[in-house]
């Protein structure tokens, strides 16, 4: 027999918390970086007066053409306004990662072994995506 | 805001995007505004209806904007995933999403959309813009015909639903109406996610449009909560194929930040409305727009309008 189950859960509610707050950061971080990027505070790898000559290319002779670059190499040139735009994506990249964290240990707690299971192959996929081994050629 | 407003917004911004298309001697600056009040819109519309705001996005802005696609893709797939996260909050502790049903479907989802990532950049432009438009178009034909249900007749909990607990009680605060549902025919729902999450990462497209009528008519989930778990799972599926885009260095912040902030905005407003909107309304208003976006990357992928 069905328990009776009406929504909000106390697990919408736990993970609606933390994607709020995550989101949240991210969103500040990327107003934050975009603004220093257009403001000119910081300079960027490629001039804002230059990037009309370079976005109606493919990605990869973009890439060719800037030397813009790939995978986690944005770390290295946090100097560059442009690339620290990338801090405030990839938080809002990983906000689903730490919510499901935070669902694993819930579940586990509670015992939901398939819930569990299910967080974890999730981690493990989101993780698996944003290390960059998955490098797609054209 | 009434959803003719939003109309009128749509029809007032996009030809001024077409227009600056041409121009190619227009100031950088221009592209970061026209891309917020774009999808600002945009942000209120993919909440309303559902479909997530990179359905609308790609064949717009790939279409009246000078960015290459791939470009666009990226961008498209940090929108929708902004606007999900931004909504996604609001849906929850309304009771208009469900994370239970969400989690199954969204790692079916996660599979086909990093598939569908590494398959769409792999692809010349030429192909993505006429595939693209062909699925728009087929998309806006398909919702003119499917009959999405309020309260979908409750049937059999298959194994899977029974296992995992997927049913609740349904409180539709609009319609002051309260009724139990449960999940049926979940192996089948995998398997739509799994495809839907395929052509999601490929064109960078939300999904939405596919995913409400695969959770309500399909697995038997009421439209509201449909509507609001569709949104959930984007946010996850989402965050598998933007990935990516990133790790390729397919995102343009000149382009995809502007557009974020915009659809993150226009989706807190849009979640909001989402208890009172009338659902009728802001479909014929996608319905347009998606015929409209379809036809012009279409246009753009077979050389007849470039």
């Amino acid at each position: 027999m069905q328990t009776e189950r009406e929504h909000p859960t106390a697990e919408d509610l736990i993970y609606a918390r933390w994607l709020d707050f995550f989101t949240r950061l991210g969103f500040a971080a990327l107003v934050a970086s975009f603004l220093i990027y257009t403001t000119g505070i910081i300079s960027p790898a490629i001039p804002l007066a230059e990037l009309p000559r370079y976005w109606g290319l493919p990605i990869a002779q973009y890439v060719a053409a800037t030397g813009t670059p790939t995978g986690w190499g944005w770390v290295l040139h946090l100097g560059k306004s442009d690339l620290l735009n990338l801090v405030g994506v990839s938080i809002l990249g990983s906000v689903t990662i730490v919510c499901y964290v935070r669902m694993l240990m819930h579940y586990l707690r509670v015992r939901e072994r398939a819930f569990a299971a299910i967080c974890i192959a999730q981690l493990l996929l989101l993780i698996l995506a944003a290390s960059g081994l998955l490098q797609p050629g054209r | 805001m009434r959803a003719a407003d939003l109309l009128l917004l749509v029809v007032l911004a996009f030809p001024g995007a077409a227009w600056a298309a041409d121009v190619p001697t227009m100031p950088w600056w221009i592209w970061p505004i026209a891309l917020f009040a774009v999808t600002f819109v945009l942000g209120i519309v993919a909440i309303l209806s559902g479909i997530g705001g990179g359905v609308l996005f790609v064949p717009f802005v790939g279409g009246f904007f000078p960015f290459h696609v791939d470009f666009v893709r990226g961008a498209a797939l940090l929108l929708a995933l902004s606007g999900a996260l931004a909504a996604s909050p609001a849906l929850l502790r309304n009771g208009l999403a469900s994370l239970r049903v969400t989690m199954p479907l969204a790692l079916a989802g996660s599979v086909g959309s990093i598939s569908g990532a590494m398959i769409g950049l792999a692809l010349p432009a030429a192909v993505v813009n006429t595939t693209l438009g062909a699925v728009v178009l087929l998309i806006a034909t398909y919702m003119m015909r499917a009959e999405l249900s309020e309260r979908p007749r409750g049937g059999l909990a298959d194994a899977w639903s029974a296992a995992l607990g997927l049913h609740g009680v349904f409180h539709d605060a609009a319609a002051g109406d309260k009724f139990d549902w449960n999940v049926h025919r979940t192996p089948a729902g995998l398997a739509a996610f799994g495809g839907i999450g395929l052509m999601g990462g490929m064109f960078g497209l939300g999904a939405g449009w596919a995913n409400v009528p695969a959770l309500n008519l399909l697995m038997g989930v009421p439209l509201k909560l449909a509507v609001g778990t569709s949104g959930l799972a984007i946010s996850i599926i989402n965050s598998a194929a933007a990935w990516v885009y990133i790790d390729r260095g397919a995102v343009l912040p000149v382009l995809a930040v502007p557009s974020i902030l915009g659809i993150m905005v226009g989706a807190r407003i849009g979640g909001r409305m989402l208890r009172t909107a009338h659902a009728s309304t802001v479909r014929r208003l996608v319905l347009a727009s998606l015929f409209v976006a379809g036809g012009r990357a279409l246009a753009k992928g077979l050389g007849i309008w470039n």
